[in-house]
């Protein structure tokens, strides 16, 4: 494939796979260049491609493994700064939660982004592949290499942990 | 299905991962279930406080990322032997080029005796008789 050809491909998919990276990874900056490995692998490996899927799907997979990597390494080295705003995080999601206000989406992305960094890598990746990017079970499964009890599992844990956060800082069971 | 076994599968029933029937039978349950029916409620609260739907794709944005990924290919489209050049050969030949400078540069301890042997005449061919 010459320059031209790989660059409309990057025109073509790059939307998708940017949204995907910005959704699992949070900051922009990381997500960026998460978005551009991923295509620089893809080159890198344009040979070995079968064509058993299609590219959008091949390229997603690369995606999901890079945002993966990055997630595992993060938290291997996560801050203490995390556990200093749990209870602010915790409480800012819990009020939006409770049923006297409108549903609505946090404002602060940050805060969004610290919550989703205290679940495990493969929870996070699998609750975002099915919120942010509207996957069933079975495309998660083959994005993750994992079985479908897995992902099945992972969603249900994310979204127990999320929840139980509020929980435990608001005092009540009605967040 | 029983309370409990629907309360452990919500999460399966909101994103429609349940059969027809199953999902029929729980959607029943959670009707009349004020638990099921606020956890159901609370799970769907959190996905909209978690998740935005993303923005459309600026086209300007998405041709300088363009740019910027084939940059990056163009930097990495190095042979495996410009690649092995650059690592091993270059330093290697930038080594023995030191050796080399450093050879001409400094003088030999005695510049007559450059090998430290000394050559003659008589010591190759014997004395003359």
């Amino acid at each position: 494939m010459n320059d031209e050809a790989f660059a409309a491909l990057v025109r073509e998919h790059a939307p998708r796979v940017r949204a995907l990276c910005a959704a699992t990874l949070g900051d922009a900056e990381e997500a960026e260049d998460a978005a551009q490995v991923t295509f620089l692998k893809a080159h890198r490996a344009l040979d070995r491609f079968t064509g058993g899927a299609s590219i959008a799907t091949w390229l997603h997979r690369i995606a999901v493994n890079e945002c993966l990597d990055r997630l595992r390494a993060a938290g291997r080295r996560r801050s203490d700064s995390l556990d200093a705003l749990l209870e602010a995080d915790s409480s800012a999601l819990g009020a939006v939660l409770a049923e006297a206000s409108p549903a609505q989406a946090l404002e602060d992305r940050d805060t969004v982004d610290r919550l989703l960094a205290r679940l495990n890598p493969e929870q996070r990746l699998a609750l975002t592949l099915r919120e942010a990017d509207g996957l069933s079970y079975e495309e998660i499964a083959q994005a993750m290499s994992c079985s479908l009890d897995s992902v099945k599992a992972r969603i249900k844990r994310a979204r127990a942990e999320l929840l139980e956060m509020t929980r435990h800082f608001s005092g009540s069971d009605n967040v | 299905m029983t309370h409990e076994q629907i309360h452990g599968r919500l999460s399966e029933w909101l994103d429609g991962e349940l059969d027809p029937a199953a999902s029929a039978a729980a959607s029943r349950h959670i009707d009349d279930c004020p638990a099921c029916k606020g956890e159901a409620a609370r799970l769907r609260r959190l996905a909209r406080a978690l998740f935005t739907a993303p923005a459309p794709a600026d086209p300007r944005s998405t041709e300088a990322f363009v740019a910027r990924v084939m940059a990056r290919v163009e930097a990495d489209a190095v042979s495996p032997w410009e690649r092995f050049a650059a690592r091993v050969l270059a330093p290697s030949f930038g080594l023995a080029l030191a050796g080399l400078l450093l050879t001409i540069a400094l003088p030999p301890a005695d510049e007559d005796d450059v090998l430290g042997v000394e050559f003659s005449v008589d010591s190759v061919f014997g004395e003359a008789p």
